[in-house]
């Protein structure tokens, strides 16, 4: 079923093993933009999302996704990112969402 | 003629020191040179033999030696500064006159005219062509005494100089400025000692030598004599040595960089280039720049302030939060002494640490395979000549969308919406990111949109995307212009006409409008048509930033929501009952900021036109 | 005779059962009321959830009740704040309020009722409030509801609904950390009310949460799902924008599949949040002791046994004025502290 997006790099039959995935470089990306924990996952960021517009780019997802140690395609996924900002004056938490964006690409960028 | 000998062993440190600063000087200067791009070169050649090498001239002279910027931010500092520059200068050249007015047109070497006090005790004292050379002196050294005098007070008390904050030290820093202090007073010493075994000296050195003589026992002042000519010497020596690779570097590199500059040399936004390098030793970490700081002054951000950049650069120390933490709203541009372009060495390090390959990422946005093309404007027109962009932010603003709409309603404008339905960003953001090749390849496929519509005209709402417009993209046939602009003309020609009002209204600059595209006078004037227009205290060129500046990566909500607060408060200061301002990012900072109403420009010419009705 | 007054600020439901509570132990509360009448924003109300009572029906009972107790009233009266001095129930212990134009009421004790203030929906620009025709609060719909006019602007029944959570409440974009706590169950109330009225039209709920806390919530929002169709979407509106046909087309993400989604819709209503009054700051610089939350809201002296005492001797909380909560807490808290102000006063003349 062609019309279902699973988001990036995790197939339906593949669950998170939370005993084997990374968190160090998640947590180094907190350190960076601490309020980055703070995400409650609304979704706003992603409905205003002026890529997410023309392409499936799906920015909570793919930092929650980091957030749980799954890496894999967030750089590539990031670089769909126009980085305009409107996200970040949407965020009902505040948070520094261009931030995240570049902290991702640069942390995660050998991914 | 006179048996006078220019030698001593003290000389040495003072001659290897000046060779050592001359030859690092040279090797700096010409490899910076030769790297600038040919353009560059070409600009230097045409500049060369016209009037700008005069104005360079002339700028030196107000700059390099009298520091005129720095007195008119702070005239402790501009006189500390001045005191070293000025002073020092006068004392070589007064002392170049006085070597002359003393042996005539014979050949003195280097030592011979810096350590002319020592070598010439044999000679007759007295005027010279009319001068009191000594006391001439004397009151130079007297002069760059007190600016090292007030240099001290400073390093312990910088709150006293109106300064919140001083600069922190490197450890070249630490050698050249102890040495520096070293200068003047083991100078004031030397020559003292002379003096009063001599019986010469002006004033101060003949004074002090006086006193000198008479405490100290007659067989220790021969030695003492020359332990003071050897640590003026040692000092000379270190600090030129430092020199260099120490911030005391802009004193001779502030020159090159006006003279570049006067010939249309310029720093690249988005990229670093050769030129950074005059600029990056050119700043003399005189901090001036931290203060204006708004996220030092009010969002607890602090060492990162332009000057620590620089700082961080030039040593090649720069971590990507340094580079990253700045909002690049120009305030510390404004207000830099040298006229570094603060913003641009900024971003141009964000270039080096971020940029990756564009990779034709943005392939999505073309269109094709059934996704949306951005040429997907709601509004479109066959024949319209105006384009609209409302931007981004603008379109989370639908006041401001609307207002738009009843203006060129109004104005019976005939108007394309490029980005109604969504388009791609102006590419300012990935810019300032450091993103530069991304960016460039957003910015075609905007380009391509605008030239496909055969508009002749493009508004738009955002002073982001207004700068990017005007800065990188090539529209010729198109002109670009803010809504500001658009409404004062349509306004002057007559197309619209506004209502008279008396509310008191005080108008937000805008960083990328103000400070950005040097557009103040626009807004206020359609603002002045309408009502009472009450300014804050700190306005125009000074005006202070919303705090949410889009190239603020590094900064997070709590410092952008203390900025946003601070500036809500010199707005409620104005006594006004509402803020106008004429960005969508900057409105909605500032409506987080403070009780008062917030208003985008477009909405108060909304409110006050006249309709058929108001006319009769 | 003024050491035994006590002066209750505020005439909602909170305010009102404290009085009545003081006049029960034979205490004589005055009630100092901003408006024209008692009521707060009960007046406003249609029906209260989760029993969908008539608003009317506990309004009328607490009046009624007053009036028969004889409380004094005083209407169309603001406070300017505690006043200090002597002559109170206890030495140098607040000592009564001040009226307008520094008019000084004595009392032996005050009870703040003060309620709270309706975040102003067009803080929320993108959501289109008093810019779209077809947005309205759940304000808006209870007022509607009250004068039994349903309806779109131009009069017509909606074919489409859509509620959004948390407008005003749980956003830092506008200075609004706190959780109103009571906006969830209202906009699942008023989309169960609105399903009566339009059988035909769909309606979705936009959240971020629901917050069902109270007895008999969780239950009606089951009920709201399953008995009134309502679809519930989990993902925070972004924005509300105009459609060529003059609907509202309205972007979230449903977050629990992952992808962003577009809707055109014919009423957009917003589930308003509770501000800390305005006036909150005014109080609390008059006198010593009392304190703001970060939120704005008055703070109480801690979260448990003084959770209607503030920090100066004298002077109590009831209700909204120290956080969101809902009719019934706020009649429970007026009690309370008019009990608490009865003791402060007996210890007093035991002294």
């Amino acid at each position: 079923m062609g019309a279902v997006n699973f988001g990036y790099g995790i197939s339906a039959a593949r669950g998170m093993d939370l005993d084997r995935n990374d968190l160090g470089p998640a947590r180094e990306i907190a350190d960076e933009v601490p309020e980055f924990r703070a995400c409650i996952a609304c979704g706003g960021c992603t409905a205003t999302c002026t890529a997410g517009n023309l392409t499936s780019f799906n920015f909570r997802m793919v930092h929650t996704l980091v957030r749980r140690g799954e890496y894999a395609g967030a750089y590539r996924e990031m670089n769909k990112c126009m980085l305009c900002g409107k996200c970040r004056l949407v965020c009902p938490r505040g948070i520094n969402t261009r931030g995240v964006v570049m902290q991702i690409k640069r942390k995660l960028g050998d991914y | 003629m006179d048996g006078l000998t220019f030698y001593s062993g003290f000389v040495v440190p003072f001659i290897v020191g000046t060779s050592v600063l001359f030859a690092v000087i040279v090797y700096k200067y010409v490899r910076w040179f030769a790297r600038l791009p040919r353009r560059d070169k070409l600009s230097v050649r045409r500049g060369m033999f016209s009037g700008a090498t005069v104005a360079a001239a002339w700028e030196c002279l107000m700059e390099s030696l009298l520091h005129r910027r720095i007195w008119r931010v702070n005239p402790a500092l501009g006189y500390m500064h001045t005191s070293f520059a000025l002073g020092w200068f006068l004392l070589i050249a007064v002392g170049w006159i006085e070597t002359v007015a003393y042996l005539g047109g014979r050949f003195v070497p280097l030592q011979g005219h810096i350590f002319f006090k020592y070598f010439t005790t044999e000679l007759q004292h007295g005027p010279r062509w009319g001068v009191n050379f000594e006391a001439v002196m004397d009151l130079l050294l007297l002069y760059v005494l007190s600016g090292v005098a007030l240099a001290l007070f400073k390093r312990l008390r910088s709150r006293a100089m109106g300064m919140r904050r001083t600069t922190q030290l490197r450890m070249g820093d630490r050698v050249a400025m102890a040495s520096l202090w070293f200068i003047f007073p083991m100078r004031l010493l030397a020559e003292s000692f002379t003096s009063g075994i001599h019986g010469s000296g002006g004033f101060l050195t003949g004074g002090l030598g006086g006193v000198l003589a008479t405490v100290v026992p007659a067989g220790v002042m021969p030695i003492a004599e020359l332990g003071a000519w050897w640590g003026y010497s040692i000092a000379l020596g270190v600090f030129f040595v430092s020199m260099p690779f120490s911030r005391y570097m802009h004193i001779f590199t502030e020159i090159p960089l006006i003279f570049l500059r006067r010939w249309g040399v310029r720093g690249e936004v988005g990229r670093e280039k050769s030129f950074d390098h005059f600029q990056l030793e050119a700043c003399s970490r005189c901090g001036i720049c931290i203060d204006p700081c708004q996220m030092q002054r009010d969002g607890g951000m602090t060492g990162v302030q332009s000057v620590y950049f620089i700082r961080d650069r030039r040593y090649n120390r720069l971590s990507r939060r340094m580079a990253d933490s700045c909002m690049a709203c120009g305030r510390c541009e404004a207000k830099c002494p040298v006229g570094l372009e603060l913003d641009t060495l900024r971003v141009g390090s964000r270039y080096t640490l971020n940029n990756t390959p564009s990779n034709d990422r943005w392939a999505y946005a073309r269109g094709g395979n059934g996704r949306s093309d951005i040429a997907g404007a709601s509004l479109p027109s066959e024949t319209a000549q105006v384009g609209y962009f409302a931007g981004c932010m603008t379109l989370l603003s639908p006041r401001i969308l609307r207002a738009m709409e009843s203006v060129f309603a109004a104005a019976g404008e005939d108007v394309w919406w490029a980005d109604r339905e969504g388009g791609v960003c102006c590419g300012r953001p990935m810019k300032l990111a450091g993103e530069v090749d991304a960016a460039r390849d957003m910015m075609k496929l905007n380009e391509e949109l605008f030239r496909r519509h055969g508009i002749t005209t493009l508004v738009t709402s955002c002073p982001i995307c207004l700068r990017v417009f005007r800065e990188d993209y090539s529209l010729r046939g198109i002109e670009v212009l803010h809504h500001s602009e658009y409404f004062q003309r349509l306004v002057a020609g007559g197309r619209i006409s506004l209502k008279a009002g008396s509310e008191r209204l005080t108008y937000h600059d805008p960083c990328e409008l103000g400070r950005g595209c040097g557009i103040y006078d626009e807004p206020r004037e359609v603002l002045r048509a309408v009502g009472e227009l009450a300014e804050p205290s700190e306005t125009r060129e000074e005006a202070l930033c919303c705090g949410s500046s889009i190239a603020g990566n590094a900064i997070g909500g709590v410092a952008q929501t203390l900025m946003g607060r601070a500036v809500g408060r010199a707005f409620e200061a104005t006594g006004a009952s509402c803020v106008v301002t004429a960005c969508p990012l900057c409105k909605k900072a500032l409506a987080r900021g403070t009780e008062l109403p917030v208003l985008d420009l477009a909405e108060v010419v909304e409110r006050h036109l006249m309709t058929a009705a108001d006319s009769k | 005779m003024s050491s035994k007054r006590i002066v209750v600020i505020g005439g909602g439901p909170a305010g009102m059962q404290a009085a009545l509570s003081l006049a029960a132990g034979g205490l004589k509360p005055v009630i100092v009321e901003r408006a024209g009448e008692l009521g707060g924003k009960l007046k406003e109300w249609h029906r209260l959830f989760p029993s969908m009572t008539e608003a009317n029906e506990v309004l009328t009972r607490l009046t009624g009740e007053i009036a028969e107790a004889g409380v004094e009233v005083m209407l169309h009266t603001e406070v300017e704040g505690i006043a200090l001095g002597e002559g109170g129930a206890h030495d140098g212990a607040p000592n009564g309020v001040v009226l307008a134009e520094g008019k000084k009421l004595p009392a032996g004790a005050v009870i703040v009722a003060s309620g709270f203030d309706i975040f102003d929906a067009r803080q929320k620009e993108e959501y289109g409030y008093h810019v779209y025709d077809n947005v309205f609060t759940t304000v808006d719909i209870e007022r509607m509801l009250n004068g039994d006019k349903v309806a779109l602007s131009d009069g017509t029944a909606p074919r489409r609904i859509a509620f959004v959570h948390c407008v005003g409440s749980r956003d830092e974009k506008v200075n609004q950390r706190h959780c109103s706590k009571v906006c969830c169950i209202t906009a699942v109330k008023q989309a169960m009310e609105l399903r009566e009225r339009f059988p035909e039209a769909e309606i979705y709920s936009f959240y971020m949460d629901i917050r069902m806390f109270g007895p008999g919530y969780e239950e009606l929002y089951q009920q709201a799902q399953q008995e009134s169709h309502i679809n519930f979407i989990r993902g925070r509106v972004s924005e509300a924008s105009p459609t060529i046909d003059g609907r509202i087309q309205i972007k979230a993400e449903d977050t629990l599949v992952g992808r962003p989604l577009k809707m055109s819709v014919d009423m957009v209503v917003l589930a308003v949040g509770m501000k800390a009054a305005a006036g909150n700051e005014k109080l609390a610089a008059s006198c010593d002791g009392l304190s703001l939350a970060p939120s704005g809201f008055l703070a109480p002296r801690d979260m448990f046994t003084g959770c209607v005492s503030s920090g100066a001797a004298g002077v109590f909380y009831a209700g909204t004025a120290t956080a969101p909560k809902t009719i019934g807490e706020c009649i429970a808290e007026g009690a309370m502290a008019a009990q608490r102000a009865a003791e402060y006063l007996k210890s007093g003349a035991k002294r």
